[in-house]
């Protein structure tokens, strides 16, 4: 059921209890995951930190904590699935659930006892009513009986025959009514759970409740930012959302600025400051140097297509357009000459707008603390995700990935967020050199109803892609890139299932499917249904154990026959 | 002394907050403590209100001394004079050092204060140390400061006891004759 309160009904209930925190694998989660650490810090609620990276993860620590825990809290998942039939759980466990997929399952709305979804109950959920789905059995049952009774009355034939009759004529009735209602239900619940898309987590949204109890709140603004701007880079919002809820954030972050500024007792240097941002949507800029930053960001590389020589030299011209020197410009953007980076943003929007680059720049914000240090939100997004899913050699377990990408996140741990920083770099320089390889030896297939590339196994970089939220970014951008470099209109419309080699000794490889590339999308994503009945079908060895229902494990030599059946499922 | 004894031995001055909650009295060993109502100040000792800042329930308000025109006053006192001035306050150390980190955000010119802080404790250990100088030099057998701190005595009392032992054995080796420690020039 939806919480109205989120002070009241959790908060309060939590309070002197022992909490679990099962927290699935992306940025969302892990901001999440400290707003409500910090606030079970500073009201010393006892809680355990569970990192979940997939349904069954999720049964195994339940499993492991049910005997000590009445309380779970579980942070970006569960929504989408009925989890009392997953999990079994005893009466008297009470699940929270502030999740971002949906659509939410029809159980958890509907159960008043146990799951309580810390979701915001608005329109766009689009839940179907109860009376729709759920039918009181008892009222069936009175209709037989009644009609049996009479059955057994013993009356003359005659009148025993006209009461058969009209029994019998009203269980008909009944039977085609409730299979008509039947049949109902099964079309609305498939349109409800046809399409997978994303949401925003209260807390992400709202980050009121806990600015009334927290005063200085800064930080979980700052996180409530991270996640926000983490679900953009993903591009699992559409643009739209961003903003709209970019302006509420922004909201709560301009009063609580304004609440420390006075003006002639100016705040020490070292306190964190959140500022917000017309900035430009290239990544990583301030940490890389400017050139470099153009080369490796999506949105200038697609625009400028720079996988092909034109590419480049459009490039060339457009530095040149703006009066920055090659030398300036490959530099280090710190040590880039003041003079320079005094106008650079709004001297590129002029120029970008040239080149047909309408949204160079984007809202956004900052964080800035002591003199040296400053991080642009997506800065933070790109560096954490990469910590999480680092492929390094020693790094490999999981709960270490998480914990490491948590401390990023937290304002004391620089030289993580650097190291994070870095591996960042690595990884969108590999992304672009993928695109370009597999744009330029046109391993992408149109297969009908969707477009289909395979990494092969020799591919450099390919480990980093055996990682569903890098492999999503690689989808993306490879989507963009296609549709930029293609001809054919009927291809741009058309939505992208990558696969990528996961596990060589297994022999499995991992399948991601997003939704075509469009300015106006709603960004829904049919895939997971689709994937599920592929599989069905041809009985293919696949793993559905991601909480997005649209990346899946699968055997590699099982992938023909699964994409035959996923053509004929979507043609 | 640990320095980090001293500074715990500073977390018993008291200070103002403005709590955001509610609560009647505390009766703690050490005294009794509130009752503490939304917005009203309230003295506490420095150990509870980092514990409160810290799980954000409360506002630290700056003592009296931590003002920069104060500071600013005393520091040039303290470099016109000889001797050592009265310090702002026993632990003014300790204290700037765990308000600045903790609640640096209530804390008006932070960074000035900070400086200021440091400019009058660079001046008075300098004055320490030329006052050890000369007390060794001149070979006295007592001195009597006043005013200073327990912290900046205990930067100097290790140093200074341990090495006016080894003097004391040098000397006394260098005659083997001499009884009670005449100090003869060496």
């Amino acid at each position: 059921m939806f919480i109205a309160d989120i002070k009241k009904d959790f908060y309060d209930v939590v309070a002197n209890q022992r909490v679990a925190l099962l927290v699935a694998a992306d940025i969302d989660a892990l901001c999440a995951c400290k707003i409500l650490q910090a606030l079970f810090h500073c009201d010393q609620i006892q809680y355990t930190l569970v990192p979940v990276t997939g349904w069954q993860d999720l049964s195994t620590a339940f499993l492991e904590h049910k005997e000590q825990f009445r309380y779970f809290v579980l942070v970006n998942c569960g929504a989408n699935v009925d989890l009392l039939e997953m999990l079994q759980p005893d009466g008297d466990s009470i699940f929270f659930i502030c999740d971002t997929h949906r659509p939410v399952d029809v159980v958890n709305v509907y159960n008043d006892t146990q799951i309580k979804l810390l979701i915001k109950e608005d329109d766009d959920l689009g839940v179907p009513t109860y009376d729709d789905i759920f039918r009181d059995e008892d009222e069936e049952e009175e209709g037989e009986d009644s009609g049996n009774e009479s059955e057994e009355g013993s009356e003359p034939s005659g009148k025993r025959r006209r009461f058969d009759e009209g029994a019998i004529e009203r269980r008909i009735e009944r039977q085609r009514a409730k299979r008509q209602w039947e049949a109902r239900r099964r079309e609305i619940l498939f349109d409800y759970e046809q399409y997978e898309y994303t949401g925003l987590t209260w807390l992400i949204l709202d980050p009121s409740p806990c600015g009334l109890w927290v005063n200085s709140v800064i930080c979980c603004c700052r996180w409530a930012v991270i996640g926000l701007t983490d679900q953009w880079v993903h591009d699992k919002i559409p643009h739209m959302k961003y903003v709209s809820d970019i302006a509420t954030v922004q909201r709560h972050v301009s009063r609580h600025n304004h609440r420390n500024e006075d003006e002639e007792n100016s705040l020490s240097i070292d306190c964190m400051r959140i500022s917000f941002e017309y900035d430009l949507r290239l990544a990583l800029y301030h940490h890389w140097s400017l050139y470099e930053s153009i080369c490796n960001s999506y949105y200038t590389a697609c625009s400028f297509k720079l996988w092909t020589l034109k590419g480049q030299k459009k490039l060339q011209e457009f530095l040149a357009d703006m009066g920055l020197p090659l030398r300036q410009v490959k530099q280090k953007f710190k040590s880039m000459d003041i003079t320079i980076k005094e106008n650079l943003r709004d001297v590129i929007e002029e120029s970008s707008n040239k080149y047909g680059m309408k949204d160079i720049r984007i809202q956004t914000f900052a964080v800035h603390f002591g003199f040296k240090n400053s991080f642009l939100a997506s800065d933070m997004v790109h560096a954490a995700t990469a910590l999480l899913e680092s492929t390094e050699r020693d790094e490999n377990d999981p709960t270490d990935n998480f914990i490491k990408a948590l401390d990023a996140l937290s304002r004391s741990n620089l030289d993580r967020l650097l190291s994070g920083i870095d591996l960042a770099k690595k990884k969108l320089i590999a992304i672009q050199q993928t695109v370009a390889s597999c744009i330029c030896t046109n391993i992408i297939l149109s297969q009908g109803p969707f477009l289909y590339c395979y990494l092969m196994e020799g591919t450099p970089d390919v480990k980093l892609f055996s990682k569903p939220l890098a492999l999503t970014l690689l989808c993306k951008y490879l989507l963009t890139a296609f549709v930029h470099s293609t001809r054919n209109k009927r291809c741009k419309l058309l939505p992208l299932i990558m696969a990528a080699p996961k596990d060589v000794e297994k022999g499995t490889v991992i399948v991601v499917g997003i939704p075509p590339e469009s300015e106006t999308s709603d960004k829904k994503n049919f895939f997971g249904r689709a994937f599920e009945k592929a599989a069905e079908s041809t009985n293919s060895r696949t793993l559905h154990d991601h909480f997005d229902t649209s990346i899946i494990e699968l055997k590699s030599e099982d992938r023909s026959k699964f994409l035959d059946a996923l053509i004929t499922l979507l043609s | 002394m640990d320095p980090s004894e001293v500074e715990f031995l500073a977390e018993k001055e008291f200070v103002k907050i403005i709590p955001n909650f509610s609560l009647d009295k505390i009766y703690l060993i050490g005294g009794d403590l509130g009752p503490f109502n939304p917005g009203l100040s309230v003295d506490v000792p420095v150990w509870l209100a980092l514990n409160l800042k810290q799980r954000q329930k409360c506002r630290i308000l700056p003592p009296e001394w931590m003002d920069v025109e104060k500071l600013e006053e005393m520091r040039e006192l303290e470099r016109k004079e000889d001797a050592f001035t009265p310090p702002p306050s026993p632990y003014y150390m300790e204290l700037t050092k765990l308000l600045l980190n903790h609640a640096s955000d209530n804390i008006p010119k932070a960074d000035e204060i900070r400086t200021l802080v440091k400019d009058i404790w660079d001046t008075r250990v300098a004055k320490l140390r030329l006052s050890t100088d000369s007390f060794i030099r001149q070979q006295e057998a007592h001195a009597q400061l006043d005013n200073l701190t327990l912290m900046e005595i205990n930067t100097i009392r290790e140093f200074l006891l341990d090495s006016l032992n080894c003097m004391y054995k040098l000397r006394s080796n260098l005659q083997p004759g001499a009884t009670k420690g005449q100090f003869a020039d060496y």
